[in-house]
């Protein structure tokens, strides 16, 4: 492996910012889920299925790549909710929509997304973020 | 009570490395909660490509992965009657939703986690699950719900490259 990150993460992709939501609509970001990403392995023998925490993942790295306030200090604070709506398998392609808030009488940033394969809608998913200097 | 170590887990679960994410049940009342421990180490494989240059906060533990690690030990407590560690056939385990996990502590190399899960709803096939996790005193994650529906295989096969009709 020749690449390094700045950070530990299961999936070995990198969303790419097609839209980074500074005008009307959402956000918008694109990654290819290789067949060989480190987690098919185990999930599952003979049948890779990308996991849904994965999906989670690529939002989450999404999110911090369309962050509506500037700052490298903002963390994932909570995962509100997530409902999983179909699988995303090796070679599928997740497209993810970003529209961010804040939350009511808090410094915390809420993201609504939605992450579609070629399959439709994988995943409705609510972060929030915080400065973690703020916790 | 019941103890099961990882052989028996692998019984249970579908999940092998590096995706298997629990490493020991302490403690089991079947239908009931469940308590089980997951030790972090730098060897995982998310740590392989991290620069030597990486600050301290690039070795908290990946979010996803403590919620993944909880949810496979309700996952051992909700097919424990019935376990198919084979994801091709069968009644297999899905992850239906998640609502409110909340990351209050990061978690480093050399912490073992304490995973407490309560079942605290059923109705025919799907269950409900609420919980925290721990290390040493401290919570370090809480979970208000955790939603799993037992399901024909077919529903994941089906959809499958190659496998759709």
């Amino acid at each position: 492996m020749t690449t390094t990150r700045e950070f530990c993460t299961p999936v070995d992709g990198t969303p790419e910012v097609t839209d980074p939501g500074t005008g009307e609509g959402p956000a918008r970001t694109v990654v290819l889920v290789e067949p060989s990403e480190k987690v098919f392995a185990g999930h599952y023998p003979g049948f890779p299925i990308f996991p849904g925490v994965c999906i989670i993942e690529y939002v989450h790295h999404s999110a911090l790549a369309t962050l509506p306030e500037p700052g490298d200090d903002w963390m994932l604070a909570a995962i509100e909710s997530t409902r999983f709506l179909s699988p995303v398998f090796p070679g599928n392609t997740i497209t993810t929509e970003l529209t961010w808030s804040k939350v009511k009488d808090s410094d915390a940033l809420r993201c609504k997304a939605v992450a579609s394969s070629e399959r439709g809608k994988s995943a409705q998913i609510k972060l929030r973020f915080e400065r973690r200097g703020n916790r | 009570m019941t103890e099961l170590t990882v052989d028996e887990i692998k019984r249970i679960l579908p999940h092998r490395f590096p995706m298997l994410l629990v490493d020991r049940v302490t403690e089991m009342v079947p239908g009931e909660r469940l308590t089980a421990l997951k030790a972090v180490t730098v060897n995982e494989p998310w740590y392989q490509e991290l620069d030597d240059k990486a600050p301290e906060e690039a070795y908290h533990y990946p979010s996803v992965l403590l919620a993944e690690s909880w949810c496979q030990s309700a996952g051992v407590l909700a097919a424990w009657e019935n376990p198919n560690p084979d994801v091709l056939s069968g009644q297999v385990m899905l992850f239906g939703g998640v609502s409110d996990v909340e990351y209050l502590h990061p978690v480093r190399p050399g912490d073992v986690l304490e995973h407490r899960v309560t079942l605290s709803r059923s109705f025919g096939d799907t269950l409900i699950f609420e919980g925290e996790s721990l290390v040493g005193e401290q919570v370090v994650l809480r979970v208000s719900r955790v939603t799993m529906a037992m399901r024909p295989a077919s529903e994941l096969t089906g959809g499958a490259p190659g496998e759709q009709s």
